[in-house]
């Protein structure tokens, strides 16, 4: 187990263009962490990174207080998870999560009650007399796990979208396998996905990744509750979080006409040319009664059904924004009201989170 | 015109792919399939579409015999999962290639093709081939190509279920908006999602193990499954499904549990019956049940929990993203009102809540 | 190692090899310009210089005086490689197709077994079928003539192109024939305008590869044609006699070299052009 540190870490695949634009960067020990960005964003790069199979342009690479840039992969101690199962095919279970310890040496009553801990672990115990040959996908990865996991000696386990080419029903039952192995065995896990999800259900705290940089790092709820710029609060959250420009006025900001009640000072008192954006996330905005202090009129526009919920389409002089609606509550037609909860509000300057309410 | 499947049967090795499948499509309505991984959706697909051997059972188009056609006859365009485009055709000539097989007019062809491109959302891609393309575009170059020869069955196989979470959201939406838009065709599309199935659909068709096992408007599926498969099908997370017995006092189950009946189990015999319950429903911080977590679960903008509880597994779906430890306890409130009770014995509904006010 | 190193010894290696690939031919050009006399008296190399250049070499290709006919036996090979090329790709493409696309069954020979089955003529070494193939020639009056010669050479060929187009039939999904074919096309139909059209490459490579393999194929030409029709591998060997003629060899060799060099040059112009490229999916 070890604390990866990454000082002024940067690496260019060809002159002048960063794949991953240098920083610092930190993961405890014991934490899952998430790498999560669309392709092309530099979290591959990172993990090769760390792992040894990429030579950082620029920067070093630190495990504890070892600085293992010029060590290759095999002696980092490093277990990795590739997208495709990569296991012996004609050795069976047992054997294929015994290989690693009998290359260490270790003793056979040893080997034998470590595999059969990890097996359990994976739920795979009822499978070690069978070949590799005959399981499933999802089984063959719980083995690539597997093999990472019975060693003693691991700094770290890296997994480069394990769950790729994973049926999507059995992609459930093996995020939770992963989940608990994680739980159990508490080594430092850090994981690349595109997927949102995958990341927010497994991680303890998530990297966004765009470009080459890392955009926010936060736990999955701060990440959902306060994105930090606007493509963060698109990328995480279905639909993504409403963006409204304001418009100043005498007496503070408004949408279109309406003013809005409750707005931060730190807001009310940034520079005047820069153009404030409203962030709210469609579940927090509520429609209510006209006499609401701070209602706003609005047009609802269309509703879709969703099935438990409904996403309505509204206008609010000028600008569109959604709403999530239960099933059971009534969604008015034409003309409405919304009621926009202060502490859900969240206000963007230059694309940049300035203040939440 | 509507497209009728009468008795339609596939048995590959003992195995039922298909059975008695009878429904019927009408023009201009959009029919949304929906149910798990082999369920037969395809091979439905595929047996409207001609490409399907061995079938048993017949299809007709209004009244006359559709399935004597050789899929070349049958004016029916398809969008695969897999983004199937023809490789070494550029975008036009995709979108162009049915056009030209019934030999259009040039001017009619680049007039209609020019239109299609706009409506997608991909001016400017005509030169381009499938292979320089994103897989989002892609798709949307496949469904361009299906719109655009304005056949009279179009048929989508779960067409979004490669795509990345975002452009998934993002697709859904513009497939809506122009498959709305096509009200002279009959057109199917199959998925596993229940939002999309009740977000594209004017009727839903629940299949399971190659049978269909419900089919109306997307309020009548979701608000009264026709049974326990049913609930599990169009609800994500699937409804969590309890023992226990209805009596003069309430609802009994197991671990001491009990809570009041609700008015719309009143006509009910005592006796025992299956209690089902969505998700979504359930209260936070009530103190009809308490769990340990088993397992947390964030998906859009929502946090599932699985609990482990005395009466059984629950799921509990929650709004933002919350982060449960393994093991935390959690305690939820059951409102009685969002119960669904199922027959203890076939699994079929036999009372449900009153429909929401949408 | 650095940088600058490596880049050096890339370059050497990359030169070294080029030398030992390209002086037979540079060999074989001076060699071709020399007499007898040019020939024995020593390793000579640059014209003009260390010995007079002469057309002798040349010359006996066309009649000369110690020469043959070179023109009849070259057409004759360019007749019955290209011939026997093109059928076989035909057939082979078909033949590929059907065993990619359709299931067949004969007992329990199943699409796998057919494939090897064609795989395995190639395994066979050519010697064994010298023998029944003169006899069947022979029976069918097709000896010594160019159509006989064909014949072989399509069962030589085809297992060739059957072989590298069923792979790439299986890497072409199926869907997209169904696709063809729900937007208007017959099976056919999809064959022509479609999966064709996507094969090119495989297509291209199969047919160098037949060209080649018929062209440089000495011991069938050898064993079943005489008088009446002879190709360029048997047609050059008859150029030998007592004295071996190294300079009409080199000019034999360079001009049968020819055909084989100018279809290369012309196909990897076409794949670097990318459109090959971009059929590729």
């Amino acid at each position: 187990m070890a604390r990866i540190h990454l000082s002024r870490i940067g690496h260019a695949y060809t002159e002048g263009a960063y794949a991953l634009a240098p920083s610092d960067i930190t993961f405890d020990d014991g934490g899952t962490y998430a790498l999560l960005g669309p392709s092309g964003c530099g979290k591959t790069t990172m993990l090769n990174i760390i792992s040894g199979l990429v030579k950082a342009s620029e920067g070093s690479v630190w495990f504890d207080d070892a600085d293992v840039t010029g060590i290759s992969t095999a002696n980092r101690n490093i277990a990795q998870v590739f997208q495709f199962p990569v296991i012996y095919q004609s050795k069976t279970v047992f054997e294929n999560l015994a290989f690693p310890l009998r290359c260490r040496n270790w003793g056979r009553e040893r080997i034998r009650a470590r595999v059969v801990q990890v097996a359990d672990i994976l739920g795979l115990t009822a499978r070690l007399g069978r070949s590799a040959r005959s399981l499933t996908a999802d089984e063959k990865q719980l083995i690539s796990l597997g093999r990472g996991l019975v060693r003693d000696d691991v700094a770290a386990i890296l997994m480069d979208e394990p769950l790729t080419v994973i049926d999507p029903q059995m992609k459930f039952e093996l995020r939770r396998k992963i989940k608990q192995a994680n739980e159990q065995t508490r080594l430092t896990v850090i994981y690349v996905t595109h997927d949102q999800n995958e990341a927010m259900s497994i991680a303890d705290e998530v990297l966004v990744m765009e470009q080459g940089r890392v955009v926010q790092r936060d736990t999955p709820s701060r990440l959902f509750e306060s994105p930090v710029n606007t493509y963060v609060g698109n990328f995480i959250g279905s639909p993504g979080m409403n963006f409204i420009p304001l418009r100043r006025h005498e007496t503070g900001l408004a949408i279109g006409r309406h003013l809005l009640p409750a707005v931060p000072v730190e807001v009310l008192a940034c520079a005047s040319d820069q153009a404030v954006t409203l962030g709210v996330r469609p579940e927090h905005i509520c429609f209510c009664r006209q006499e609401q202090p701070g209602a706003l009129p609005v047009s609802v526009l269309a509703k879709h059904d969703h099935g438990r919920i409904f996403i309505v389409d509204i206008d609010i002089d000028g600008s569109p924004a959604k709403v999530k609606v239960a099933r059971e509550q009534g969604i008015p037609p034409g003309r409405a009201w919304v009621a926009l909860p202060a502490d859900r509000l969240r206000f963007y300057a230059a694309d940049r989170l300035i203040a939440s309410a | 015109m509507s497209l009728e499947t009468i008795d339609l049967t596939l048995m590959c090795e003992a195995v039922p792919h298909l059975q008695d499948i009878n429904a019927v499509f009408e023009r201009g309505r959009l029919t949304a399939v929906i149910g798990r991984t082999l369920a037969g959706k395809t091979t439905l697909l595929r047996s409207i579409a001609g490409l399907q051997e061995r079938i048993e059972g017949r299809l007709e188009l209004d009244g006359r015999n559709f399935s004597a056609l050789p899929p070349w006859k049958r004016d029916v365009a398809m969008v695969y999962q897999q983004f199937i485009n023809y490789p070494h055709l550029n975008v036009y000539e995709n979108i162009a290639f049915p056009l030209r097989r019934k030999h259009q007019a040039d001017d009619v062809i680049r007039r209609k093709v020019e239109q299609i491109l706009t409506m997608v959302g991909l001016s400017g891609f005509e030169t381009r081939k499938p292979s320089e393309l994103s897989g989002g575009q892609q798709q949307r170059v496949a469904l361009a190509r299906a719109l655009c020869r304005e056949a009279d069955i179009l048929l989508l196989d779960e067409p979004l279920v490669n795509l990345d979470y975002k452009l998934r959201e993002q697709l859904r939406e513009e497939f809506r908006d122009l498959l709305v838009a096509r009200t002279d065709a009959i057109v199917i599309y199959t998925t596993t999602e229940p939002a999309e199935a009740m977000l594209l659909g004017d009727r839903v068709v629940v299949m399971h193990e190659g049978r269909i096992l419900q089919a109306g408007s997307p309020a009548e599926v979701f608000d009264r499954p026709v049974s326990e498969v049913v609930a599990g099908i169009v609800n994500d997370p699937p409804m969590s499904l309890f023992p226990g017995a209805l009596d003069g006092r309430g609802i009994a189950l197991e671990g001491g549990i009990s809570i009041e009946a609700a008015p719309h189990m009143a006509g009910l015999p005592p006796g025992r019956y299956r209690f089902g319950i969505r998700a979504g429903e359930l209260r936070m911080d009530g103190n009809t049940l308490r769990g340990r977590v088993v397992f947390t679960e964030v998906s859009g903008s929502e946090t599932s929990l699985y609990l482990e509880t005395p009466c059984g597994a629950l799921a509990v779906q929650r709004e933002g993203v919350h982060v449960y430890p393994h093991g935390a306890l959690v305690h939820v409130g059951l409102p009685a009102h969002r119960v669904f009770v199922f027959d203890s014995g076939t699994g079929a509904l036999v009372a449900a809540p009153l429909a929401g006010a949408n | 190692m650095t940088g600058n190193l490596y880049r050096i010894l890339k370059y050497a290696a990359v030169v070294l090899w080029s030398v030992f690939v390209v002086t037979p031919f540079l060999w074989a050009l001076t060699t071709s310009f020399k007499t007898i006399n040019g020939v024995t008296g020593g390793a000579t190399y640059i014209p003009w210089l260390q010995y007079k250049p002469s057309l002798d070499g040349w010359h006996n290709l066309f009649g000369g005086s110690s020469g043959i006919d070179i023109v009849h036996p070259y057409i004759n090979s360019i007749i019955v490689t290209a011939s026997a090329s093109l059928i076989s790709i035909v057939l082979g493409t078909l033949a590929a197709y059907g065993l990619s696309r359709f299931d067949y069954r004969v007992g329990i020979v199943k699409n796998g077994d057919l494939v090897f089955f064609f795989i395995s003529q190639r395994i066979m070494p050519p010697v064994v079928l010298a023998i029944p193939f003169f006899l069947m020639l022979q029976w069918l009056h097709l000896l010594d003539t160019r159509l006989g010669l064909v014949l072989v050479y399509i069962v030589l060929l085809l297992p060739i192109a059957v072989w590298i187009m069923v792979d790439f039939f299986n890497n072409i999904p199926r869907q997209i024939n169904e696709m063809a074919m729900l937007d208007g096309c017959t099976p056919l139909g999809a064959f022509v305008r479609v999966i064709l059209p996507n094969s090119l490459p495989g297509i291209i490579v199969a047919g160098m590869f037949c060209l080649v393999f018929g062209w440089n194929d000495f011991f069938f030409a050898f064993t079943l044609t005489f008088t009446n029709v002879q190709l360029l591998p048997t047609a050059i060997v008859s150029l030998n006699s007592s004295v071996t003629p190294w300079w009409s060899l080199s000019a034999a060799a360079l001009i049968s070299v020819a055909p084989l060099v100018l279809v290369a040059f012309l196909v990897e112009r076409f794949l670097s052009r990318g459109t090959l490229a971009g059929a590729i999916r």
